[in-house]
């Protein structure tokens, strides 16, 4: 059997991760959540290299997901990143400037965030 | 420099310092913000203490207590002759802090144009000094504080968007103490050992179960530095029922600090500074504050300073009447209480006009 692929959703937003949790869950993902940038990088060291890709919101207490995008890109290069902001474009552009691999503008429907998803980590594995 | 430790129980206070433990190597930029005598240096000093640069400068600027231009000269340094007085060349905070870290206290106070500058040196990493056409790079780690809500502060356009989510890339918020009670114990036992231990003859005793629990419900509106300056002044008066007698009289109820009047007693230090930034910002639109004092109190007349202010405001409300009534003078001046020919003099003093 293939390994699923894993993937650690960050949002403030409880109803936004629940959906999230659901969709990609339903598609066969394994899916771990996080509610803010603290959470998500404790689960990252916990887990090292265990996932895939990370999807995260902009705006959120403590670390922020441009914070938590620049620490990850140094400590986990190989982790893809799709970001998603709500806050118009200077969260998206810091993202971007930060290397997520792709930042999206809410509100975006879910099929064309897995569409990234797997594009990303099909196109990580053909490179491996 | 000696590093207060964060004291606390509390799960806000307990994430904080897990938070600090998480970021302090990362050298992004983080912005703290609370109420008035929450702690938000104390956090500053803990990231520092705690992150590889503690061996570097630790520098403060306070963006709130200087006016702009010798708030610009202290962040960027000037070169000899940038302006009059610039008899030799100053470096500036950059340089002072470079490998280290720039705690920027009061941030939501910064001018706009200095703003933009310091969005600038944060995208770019380079400055140049006053009088300067060379660019230098530099290398800070920028902690930035504020008691402002900064995302009103955007909407009133006050505060630059782009900055705000540059610097809020790490975001410490620290609650006030009436949200955290809990913290009120270990507090007020660390600063008892302090005091104890730097003034050994005082008498003061520790409250009793009673007053612990009175402490506990008081709502600190000065937060963390009046709990501070209460164990203070324990040590000297040594008696709990004065100091909750102060207590009442001046803060009877939960109220934002900075809704209370300008007191003059020592206990309101936090206070006091509060109202003297907006008292610097309220004299500086009418006396220019970066001279030497000397040159300053020669220019300063409070008759001067008088005709000034009322000048500015009346113009305000002539022109404000004037619009309001599509500039029917007639009308203007019955609403304004003042004569037909008062206020056409008025006008042409105050150079009120009608748009082209």
């Amino acid at each position: 059997m293939v390994d699923s692929n894993k993937i650690l959703i960050v949002d403030d937003d409880e109803d936004i991760l629940s959906t999230f949790y659901e969709f990609f869950n339903s598609l066969g993902y394994e899916v771990k959540t996080a509610e803010d940038g603290l959470e998500a990088l404790k689960l990252l060291k916990d887990k090292s290299n265990f996932f895939d890709c990370l999807i995260t919101d902009l705006v959120m207490p403590n670390i922020s997901g441009v914070g938590l995008i620049s620490i990850v890109k140094k400590e986990y290069p190989d982790l893809k990143i799709i970001a998603m902001t709500g806050y118009g474009d200077q969260p998206g552009a810091l993202a971007s400037e930060a290397k997520a691999d792709f930042v999206f503008f809410k509100p975006v429907e879910l099929f064309k965030i897995e569409n990234k998803v797997s594009e990303l980590i099909n196109h990580k594995n053909d490179k491996q | 420099m000696t590093t207060t430790p964060l004291i606390g129980v509390s799960k806000s206070i307990l994430k904080i310092k897990e938070l600090i433990k998480h970021v302090a190597n990362t050298c992004l930029n983080v912005l703290i913000t609370g109420e008035t005598g929450v702690g938000k240096e104390v956090v500053a000093q803990n990231l520092y203490a705690e992150s590889a640069r503690s061996s570097q400068n630790f520098v403060k600027i306070n963006c709130a207590a200087l006016p702009e231009t010798l708030l610009e000269s202290e962040l960027y340094g000037y070169e000899k002759g940038a302006f009059t007085g610039a008899h030799k060349k100053r470096p500036g905070k950059f340089q002072t802090a470079d490998k280290g870290v720039l705690f920027l206290d009061e941030i939501g106070d910064m001018p706009m144009a200095l703003q933009s500058k310091m969005l600038h040196v944060l995208q770019s990493g380079e400055f140049s000094p006053l009088g300067s056409d060379q660019e230098y790079k530099t290398d800070v780690w920028v902690i930035a504080a504020t008691n402002h809500n900064l995302e009103e502060s955007m909407k009133k356009k006050m505060f630059r968007e782009d900055l705000f989510y540059r610097l809020n890339i790490i975001k410490i918020d620290i609650p006030p103490l009436r949200k955290r009670k809990e913290d009120i114990p270990s507090l007020i036992e660390y600063y008892f050992r302090l005091y104890k231990l730097e003034y050994p003859d005082n008498k003061g005793t520790r409250p009793d179960s009673d007053i612990l629990a009175k402490l506990c419900n008081y709502s600190w509106p000065g937060n963390v530095r009046q709990l501070q300056n209460c164990i203070k002044k324990q040590m000297i008066l040594n008696s709990w029922e004065k100091i909750f007698e102060e207590l009442t009289q001046e803060h009877p109820e939960i109220a934002p600090p900075i809704l209370k009047e300008n007191q003059q007693n020592g206990t309101q230090v936090y206070i006091n500074q509060e109202f003297s930034n907006a008292r610097t910002s309220i004299i500086s639109e009418f006396v220019d504050l970066s001279t030497s004092s000397d040159k300053l109190f020669e220019d300063l007349s409070l008759k001067k300073i008088k005709k000034m202010a009322s000048d500015k405001v009346e113009k305000e409300v002539i022109a404000f009447v004037l619009e309001k009534v599509g500039w029917n003078r007639s009308r203007a001046s019955k609403i304004l209480k003042i004569s037909y020919k008062t206020l056409l003099y008025k006008m042409n003093e105050f150079k009120v006009h009608p748009p082209a």
